[in-house]
């Protein structure tokens, strides 16, 4: 299916991911090295040791103590979070972590991969391309305006989180 | 390679095992793929299921008959909220999908011959007759 700006958004809507940027992509097709499994295994622990200056989003991720070590470790993995390629690497996506972010497989990475299904038999496509390394829907990622400009304590009680300040 | 070794193999590489449910769950979901013209369940995920209601792995996992509660974390959708969410798709007409990670998704035929689909245009990349050697395919990955 032949999508566009719009339709691509309005289908990342449907799927809960609403604040996802997008970019249009033409697919090259592209043949793997033989290694490039261990390539990937190797580059993905790299990726996730680069997550400490993504400390903002982890922080909304429920980590417990030891998910969260294993992870900005680059050791393992927690349950539930999948490192995806922004291009991936059969359509010409680079094997580098710049091209990888981190998401929830579910429900994200996985209504991700309905997304670029269903776009499969399309000359561009959209693909999504989060800001930062985390993907986190908005209504996860921390507060609102805050001080006088919020709309509720929760929003404010967010915000003192986010900027440092205590709770008083 | 039976149920009883593959268990204890991903036991050992640290799989974690839902909870199992009971036969009706089994049943239900057997059912209810069925009614979408996706492929019954096979004799390995019947078999499966008398264990645990689905395998994760990290990212990868092993979908279980009924959705699993992981506490605080998104609950592990069913066989059948997956399989009724890819239905209109034509590559997956007359399959099953029973398992994902980050890179594949894997799904069985009517003849209980399993594949490992490209997550992305869902070619199929591997064809296995050993449906255990599938699932380890499908979750050894969650750990790399």
């Amino acid at each position: 299916m032949q999508l566009n700006q719009n339709s691509a958004q309005q289908r990342l809507s449907d799927l809960g991911m609403d604040d996802m940027p997008v970019i249009e992509y033409t697919p090259k097709q592209c043949r793997l090295d033989s290694d490039w499994f261990q390539k990937y295994s190797i580059l993905r622990r790299e990726f996730l040791a680069t997550l400490t200056d993504a400390m903002d989003e982890i922080v909304f991720m429920n980590l417990n103590q030891d998910e969260f070590i294993n992870l900005v470790m680059g050791k393992s993995l927690p349950d539930n979070l999948s490192v995806r390629f922004r291009i991936p690497l059969l359509w010409g996506g680079d094997m580098n972590t710049d091209n990888m972010f981190l998401c929830f497989t579910f429900p994200h990475s996985h209504n991700l991969d309905r997304f670029i299904i269903e776009q499969s038999d399309a000359q561009k496509v959209y693909l999504p391309n989060p800001e930062k390394k985390i993907y986190l829907p908005s209504h996860l990622g921390g507060g609102g305006d805050g001080g006088n400009a919020a709309s509720d304590r929760l929003s404010q009680s967010a915000f003192n989180f986010m900027s440092g300040r205590g709770n008083e | 390679m039976t149920n009883n070794e593959f268990l204890s193999l991903m036991k050992s590489r640290g799989a974690v095992l839902l909870p199992p449910g009971n036969t009706n769950d089994t049943i239900t979901a057997n059912t209810n793929l069925q009614d979408m013209r996706a492929a019954a369940l096979p004799q390995f995920l019947q078999e499966l299921y008398k264990t645990c209601s689905g395998m994760t792995m990290g990212a990868a996992c092993i979908f279980g008959p009924t959705e699993s509660d992981r506490g605080i974390k998104y609950p592990l959708p069913s066989i059948i909220k997956i399989n009724q969410e890819v239905s209109g798709y034509k590559k997956l007409a007359a399959k099953t999908v029973f398992g994902r990670n980050d890179l594949f998704w894997f799904a069985v035929d009517a003849f209980g011959v399993c594949y490992m689909l490209d997550n992305l245009t869902l070619s199929v990349l591997r064809k296995y007759d050993d449906p255990y050697r599938a699932m380890i395919d499908c979750l050894i990955v969650g750990k790399i």
